[in-house]
């Protein structure tokens, strides 16, 4: 049982580089939080701190109600798993699994059914004997879940674990590790550069960027709501279509406006900037109706993607690229039209990067 | 069979000249005095060299005085290796620490083992010395001793004298192969032993010593078959004295060819030394294939 809180955070590693600057998170128990974001943003610095791997320099780290900012990596009650998985490369898979048991006086009885349990259900029971040299990457990758899961602590800390399997297994582990976390009552804080799998496993996002928090909030918020632009950028493949241009008032109406083109806004966005970008992401385009806004264009690019199609589109001299059914024709070099929805639009303030949409 | 292709031609063209000076200085001595070691040669009678097989060796083997000094190579070994072991560990976790003058300090460790081995045999010499040398001059001032010690005189210390004088040559080197093992051990490790809950010393045993062993074999392969030849020291410190305390095999054979002018004998000796010494590394190189 363990509610994570962080209190104004900073770390600033012996060369001077700040990592994290004055984090404030609040983690429930038994949470499935993701922080996620590019590379050297300090998501691992953070989730060492939370290990006990890196000293806090400025701020405080509780567990319920205890400050941890000086106990010990080893006498926390957390279970990490690492990007490089960091087994004991001299003792067994056995051994690896057993080591944190050891560590802790379990009973023999007690650890080998433990460490035989963890093996069963991650399906390693017949490698029990091998070194970890001795085993392909994705079993490594179980043995490293195995040695983290048989201490049942109350955080569990993964650091872009599945970053080094292959494109196939990752996807099955994702599975594993939601199922995981189903079974065990541990709050997990889990490291990730990789935008689907935190929209796929987590219960709420962390965007960080440089440092600090960008967003926090549930897949659907991050993804839907983004609060500012890097957000609605980083997360979404293809990545969200960004249009630059102006707002205006047009019969009452907010109007975003780029050339010959005017897209009426709905009452969400506040229109207290002139100068705005207008977020659209490839999957939000519909037939055009007489009802809905549209956006129009020159059809640049068709390319086949399985099941859909991507187009690129040339609009008032920017190129969206658009996500449409395989039986949408297209022709390049044609004209083509599209109906927007109005809720899926997203507008920011182009000077300052911020969401112009209104607090629910 | 398969045709020798041009550039395996060109390249054996390439190497003969380097094998044939290898061949001239390696092979030809080494060849030479295996030959020397199976007749009688004495300088003193040039002209008589009768052959006599393994007379030699058998002679050798069968001296108590031969056997006294393979104790005492042994023992000084023995002493040596340990010991080297045992600080260059110790030196190599002070250097793998983040401190402010490590480099300094790493560069300065490093200046025994640049010094010449003859300019440290002097060292020493002038160190260990009764009359003006440095060590009582050290202790009488700190009042560790009332009056000037015969240091290399006492036949009980002098052998762990001569050790120390090799193991302050030998440290260095040793501490920087073991540091290049520490420095490869990644970091990730510890932290996942630390959050398995395994304090400090734990992680020590747990990862750092493992992870030393092959380095522990190489320092010590290295640095046995560097003790057990040593020459050095005993010619310039005691000349294998006092009383034959410091008389040990590669000391023996330069009293048989070189003062004894009795070249067959010495020539015997060194060829047994260098089979004990190949054999010793064998042994360890096996028990280093098997850990590793
Ligand atoms: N040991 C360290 N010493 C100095 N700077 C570091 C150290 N570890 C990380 N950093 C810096 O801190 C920032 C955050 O790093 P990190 O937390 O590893 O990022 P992420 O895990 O998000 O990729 C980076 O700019 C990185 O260069
Ligand atoms: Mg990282």
């Amino acid at each position: 049982m363990a509610r994570i809180r962080f209190q104004s955070v900073t770390k600033r590693y012996a060369n001077g580089a700040t990592a994290v600057a004055g984090l404030d998170l609040d983690i429930a128990d038994q949470e499935f939080l993701v922080l996620l974001g590019p590379s050297g943003c300090g998501k691992s610095t953070t989730l060492n701190m939370i290990a006990g791997l890196e000293e806090i320099s400025e701020g405080a780290l509780l567990f319920d109600d205890r400050t941890m900012n000086n106990v010990p990596a080893h006498r926390r009650d957390v279970a990490m798993v690492f990007q490089s998985y960091a087994l004991y490369p001299h003792k067994s898979v056995f051994e690896n699994i057993a080591f944190g048991l050891r560590m802790r006086r379990v009973p023999e009885p007690e650890l080998r059914r433990r460490v035989m349990d963890a093996a069963a259900k991650l399906e390693i029971a017949h490698l029990l004997e091998r070194r970890p040299s001795q085993l392909s990457g994705g079993q490594r990758q179980r043995v490293a879940l195995g040695r983290a899961m048989v201490r049942e602590p109350s955080v569990f800390l993964m650091d872009e674990p599945l970053s080094n399997l292959d494109a196939s297994l990752r996807i099955s582990m994702r599975a594993q590790i939601r199922h995981l976390h189903a079974q065990m009552h541990s709050t997990f804080v889990y490291v990730t550069h990789d935008q689907a799998e935190a929209l796929t496993l987590a219960d709420r996002i962390v965007v960080m960027r440089d440092g600090t928090i960008q967003q926090i909030g549930s897949p659907d918020d991050i993804y839907e709501r983004p609060a500012n632009l890097f957000v609605a950028s980083f997360l979404g493949s293809p990545a969200i279509n960004l249009l630059e241009g102006a707002l205006e008032t047009i019969g009452g109406t907010l109007c975003f406006r780029r050339g010959a083109l005017t897209v009426p806004l709905p009452a969400c966005f506040r229109g207290d900037a002139r100068e705005v970008v207008l977020g659209l992401r490839p999957e939000d385009v519909g037939p055009a109706t007489s009802e809905a806004a549209q956006i129009h264009g020159v059809v640049d690019t068709a390319m086949p993607a399985g099941s859909d199609q991507f187009l690129g589109v040339a609009v008032e001299g920017a190129m969206l690229f658009l996500r449409v059914p395989k039986d949408v024709r297209v022709r390049e070099g044609e004209p083509i039209g599209f109906g927007l929805t109005e809720s899926r639009l997203h507008l920011f303030d182009r000077t300052t990067g911020r969401s112009l949409r209104r607090a629910a | 069979m398969r045709a020798v292709t041009h550039d395996e031609r060109a390249a054996a063209g390439l190497l003969a000249g380097l094998v044939a000076v290898l061949m001239a200085v390696t092979a030809f001595p080494i060849l030479y005095s295996l030959w020397i070691s199976l007749f009688a040669v004495n300088l003193r009678r040039p002209n008589r060299m009768p052959f006599v097989g393994l007379d030699n060796y058998i002679a050798v083997l069968s001296s108590p005085a031969f056997w006294g000094s393979v104790g005492r190579t042994a023992l000084f070994s023995a002493l040596a290796v340990a010991a080297i072991l045992v600080i260059a560990t110790l030196v190599a976790l002070l250097l793998d620490q983040e401190f402010p003058g490590r480099r300094i300090l790493s560069a300065c460790l490093l200046i025994p083992w640049a010094i010449p081995s003859v300019v440290n045999g002097l060292m020493w010499k002038w160190i260990y010395d009764s009359n003006y040398g440095a060590l009582n001059g050290l202790l009488l001032q700190l009042g560790f001793i009332g009056s000037a010690t015969i240091w290399l005189g006492d036949s009980n210390r002098t052998l762990p004298l001569i050790a120390n004088a090799f193991i302050w040559k030998e440290v260095p080197l040793a501490a920087i192969l073991l540091l290049v093992t520490l420095k490869s051990i990644p970091a990730d490790l510890y932290g996942a032993a630390a959050v398995d809950g395994a304090p400090a010393w734990r992680r020590f045993f747990a990862i750092t010593l493992p992870a030393l062993r092959p380095g522990f074999l190489l320092v010590t392969l290295y640095e046995a078959m560097m003790a057990v030849r040593h020459f050095d020291l005993f010619f310039l410190l005691t000349e294998g004295g006092p009383g034959g305390a410091s008389d040990v095999v590669a000391w023996r054979i330069y009293v048989e060819t070189f003062r004894n002018l009795s070249f067959g004998t010495g020539a015997a000796m060194s060829y047994i030394l260098a089979i004990a010494t190949l054999l010793m590394s064998y042994a360890l190189i096996r028990g280093m294939a098997r850990t590793l």
